[in-house]
């Protein structure tokens, strides 16, 4: 039953009482969205997005410039430049706020729904996305809505500048839209026209899946209806600016998707999103990640049903989505045991290691803007491109993969196996000592003593967490 | 257009004639070890960004924005991206061809599905649990001889037991006794897969601190490869063809993709030794081609018909083998894409049949369903 905790959250800590009853303790951490426990500076996504333009831009432009007949000593001297001044710090403060709500909040449950959704709406490596705007984005849209409606959560992200960046809407223009007939594109040989990529992933990754059987012409006529949803860019600020609709852009006339007709104008997005959230394959689509990512990489019938009809009877309320899905782990907990995905089993390891994990918030309020981050200060990042799976930096708009043959081969082993051999070096002193073993053993696993029989094999602290952090009860939940 | 398609399967023949005289050197002998490279471009790689046609002017009206303003020439109907010096000068050396206008038989245009279609073989996204080239290795008796040269094990490869892979983390592992003793914990609980990636790692011989970088992973993958006992298959990774905007001609984000695979095979060249190169085949494999035409912000769509670069010495002779399906709106698939004239599952079933030594046959059969399939084994590669 113990690794239920593990299942839905990730673990028992040292100091923390085992929850006498699992289910209500796990059900009522859905219900609000607390502010986030971390005591340290958070940075707006607007703030971030400044210096996403001030450093990105103004290094850019000073240094083609110096290096304007040299394309890789510019490349060299951006790269370092970049890194001498902090371009790695925010993501690695994004990744200490995300781990701290794992391992040091009373809701830690919410936290791993929290990671599940960034993860559905995936922003994948692009540009500069993972160093100023993916960890802002998940704090700032998906984690206030985990409490909303899936169709609100749906509509967010649509029109965030994020994903807008991530998935080039601002590039899609109507072929009979106000722009398609402005001068400059006669002159630049520049004819107005829509580009699919994010009309695309909101049809296949965020709502209906290709088993509603979509076609191309529906791809199409949901670009049409996508049109005009972009940066606002201008000289100063370029595409960072913010996100609104432009008519200029936008296609008119009628569009027609998977058989529903939308008129022309901003509110067509709203009305297609809604009905897309209500289409039986965005529920089933929704049920099966939420089962693949909790409860066993094939999910069946039966575990999907209660999270299909809870979606349906809330109207995609995001809290009822959310328990009924716990309520399922619950039921499958013994049956079902699933392997978790690298950064899951780190935060697992940090909390019921009771490490110095993520680095203090004193730690990352020391850094000085514009200089080089401490080793500390860039260790969250770094840590978790090691274990091959760093939150913001998918390698594609699906986000990483929830299937365990995925996350099994002789080098992702690797990385477990040196990982929990390094967390000796995040260990306390104060736990340096077999009752603390004894301890976490208990409070996070039903055979204790065969565990702690395991572990005592060897006697210094670093193999004991090698051992431990790496017994497949650990590694499967 | 500048030719037709009848004209090009003559011009096909002629080349074919010209050069049979070449390349009969260089047969592989049947006791050699013979190993076979497949260097996975994600994203959608654009056949026609590699190796675009010549003066067709429709071509060339569509693409006004990213047509290639230098490019290598290979026949007289086609040219070569420049990015691609390598398989450029092994072309020289009649040791790299291409399959034009070809793709697997999926036309969803979705990467994912796509993706894991390339990789499975199978015609039904996610149905399959094992990739083609892992079914091939389990029919030619390869256990332990994959390597893949990535982080993940991926699709393509698996269905045969014992495949390593290599991706240096840079730490060192801890004690023999301690991971001998986590693998009795997996052995203990049944836990296969876990197990059989740990005697794997207690096993071999790569060292974990070198770097990741893919010029030095091909290059201790070149040595690997070389050894009489080492693995006969290895998968690569390319990632970024996905260029929706800014796809770039000469230079730009396509190019970057199509250097990054040219550095693959130039350091497979330089580090393998020379009998072992003239004994390998490297193919590419993608999820789709793109668009014909450009869109606004001077990217591609999702498009069906791509290319498979070929190199190695087991290529036949440098040529560009294809039924070509023209460039004309109504030549086009739905109208917007380079059809695909040729099943790309065709080229690696001859692959395996050519490098694992198994019967086309019984690869047809076991590997892709007794699928109607051409063996294309004796106009692509050195039998």
């Amino acid at each position: 039953m113990k690794n239920f905790f593990r299942k839905v959250a990730f673990g028992i800590g040292p100091k923390e009482e085992v929850p006498t009853d699992p289910l209500n303790w796990a059900l009522n951490q859905v219900n609000e969205i607390p502010d986030l426990s971390w005591q340290g500076k958070i940075y707006s996504e607007k703030e971030l997005r400044n210096h996403y333009k001030s450093w990105v831009y103004g290094d850019r432009k000073v240094l083609r410039k110096k290096y304007k007949n040299d394309k890789n000593l510019y490349k060299t001297y951006k790269n370092l430049l970049r890194h001498e001044t902090g371009q790695k710090f925010w993501e690695s403060l994004e990744i200490s706020i995300r781990h701290n709500e794992g391992i040091n909040s009373q809701h830690p449950v919410l936290a791993k729904l929290w990671m599940f959704w960034g993860n559905f709406f995936a922003i994948s490596e692009k540009d500069f996305l993972a160093n100023y705007s993916t960890g802002p984005y998940q704090r700032e849209i998906i984690r206030p809505n985990l409490n909303q409606t899936f169709e609100k959560m749906v509509y967010d992200v649509t029109t965030s500048w994020a994903m807008i960046h991530h998935l080039d809407n601002s590039e899609s223009a109507g072929p009979k839209s106000v722009t398609a007939s402005d001068e400059w594109r006669r002159r630049k040989k520049r004819p107005a026209t829509i580009n699919e990529n994010h009309a695309r992933e909101l049809l296949e990754l965020h709502t209906v899946s290709p088993k509603a059987g979509y076609n191309q012409e529906d791809v199409v006529q949901l670009a049409y209806i996508m049109t005009g949803w972009q940066q606002r860019w201008s000289k100063t600020r370029l595409e960072t600016g913010n996100i609104w609709f432009n008519s200029e852009y936008h296609q008119p006339g009628k569009k027609n998707v998977l058989g529903k007709t939308y008129k022309k104008g901003r509110k067509s997005l709203a009305l297609v999103i809604k009905d897309l959230v209500n289409h039986p394959n965005c529920r089933d689509f929704v049920a099966d990640r939420l089962c693949k990512y909790l409860i066993s990489d094939e999910p069946t019938k039966e575990m999907k049903q209660p999270i299909i009809d809870a979606f349906k009877k809330s109207d995609g309320f995001l809290p009822e989505i959310h328990k009924a899905a716990i309520k399922v782990a619950f039921e499958n907990n013994n049956k079902f045991k699933k392997f978790q995905t690298p950064e899951n089993w780190f935060i697992q390891v940090a909390k019921i290691g009771d490490l110095q994990w993520p680095p203090l918030p004193e730690i990352m309020d020391s850094y000085e803007l514009g200089t080089k981050p401490s080793r500390k200060q860039r260790s969250p990042e770094r840590l978790l491109r090691n274990l091959g799976h760093h939150p913001y930096r998918a390698k594609q708009p699906n986000g990483w993969p929830d299937h365990s043959d995925e996350w099994i081969s002789p080098e992702l082993l690797i990385r477990r196996l040196v990982y929990a051999k390094l967390s000796h070096s995040f260990s306390k002193m104060e736990n340096n000592n077999n009752e603390y073993y004894e301890n976490i053993v208990q409070k996070n696993f039903d055979n204790p003593g065969k565990i702690m029989k395991y572990i005592d094999q060897k006697n210094r602290i670093v193999e004991k967490q090698t051992l431990l952090f790496n017994h497949p009860e650990f590694l499967k939940s | 257009m500048k030719i037709t398609r009848r004209d090009f399967l003559k011009t096909t023949a002629l080349t074919s004639l010209y050069f049979a005289g070449f390349g009969a050197a260089g047969y592989a002998n049947s006791g050699t070890k013979k190993n076979l490279i497949v260097i996975m471009l994600r994203g959608g790689m654009d056949g026609l960004c590699a190796i675009p046609i010549k003066s067709d002017k429709n071509f060339e009206k569509l693409r006004s924005k990213i047509k290639l303003d230098k490019t290598l020439s290979l026949t007289s109907d086609f040219d070569l991206h420049p990015a691609l010096k390598t398989f450029k000068s092994l072309w020289n050396q009649n040791q790299s061809a291409a399959v034009h206008a070809t793709n697997i038989p999926y036309t969803g245009r979705s990467h994912f599905d796509g993706q894991n279609l390339m990789e499975s073989g199978g015609k039904i996204p996610y149905h399959e649990k094992t990739g083609w080239l892992g079914r091939g290795m389990k029919i030619a008796g390869l256990t332990g001889n994959g390597l893949a040269l990535a982080l993940p094990m991926p699709l393509l490869i698996r269905g045969v037991p014992m495949n390593n892979n290599y991706f240096p983390v840079g730490h060192k592992l801890p004690y023999p006794s301690t991971l001998k003793m986590i693998q009795d914990a997996y052995k203990q609980y049944d836990e296969k897969l876990l197990s059989e990636n740990m005697e794997i790692i207690q096993t071999r011989e790569l060292s974990n601190t070198s770097s990741d970088n893919s010029w030095v992973l091909a290059s201790n993958a070149a040595n690997e490869l070389s050894k009489p006992d080492g693995p006969k298959v290895a998968v690569f990774e390319v990632d970024g063809f996905d260029t929706h905007a800014a796809q770039g001609s000469t230079n730009g984000a396509h190019a970057d993709c199509l250097s990054d695979y040219d550095n693959i095979i130039r350091s497979l060249k330089s580090s393998m030794t020379k009998e072992s190169f003239d004994n390998t085949l490297i193919l590419t494999l993608t999820e789709f081609g793109r668009t014909i035409k450009q869109n606004s912000s001077n990217g591609t769509e999702h498009g069906y018909g791509s290319a498979v670069l070929m190199a190695g010495g087991l290529v036949k002779k440098a040529q560009v083998h294809a039924d070509w399906p023209g460039l004309k709106k109504k030549e086009l698939f739905e109208g917007r894409d380079l059809n695909s004239t040729i099943d790309a599952r065709s080229i690696y079933a001859s692959a395996m049949s050519t490098v694992l030594d198994v019967d086309f046959k019984r690869i047809q059969k076991d590997v892709f369903w007794g699928e109607n399939l051409q063996n294309l084994s004796d106009k692509l590669f050195k039998l």
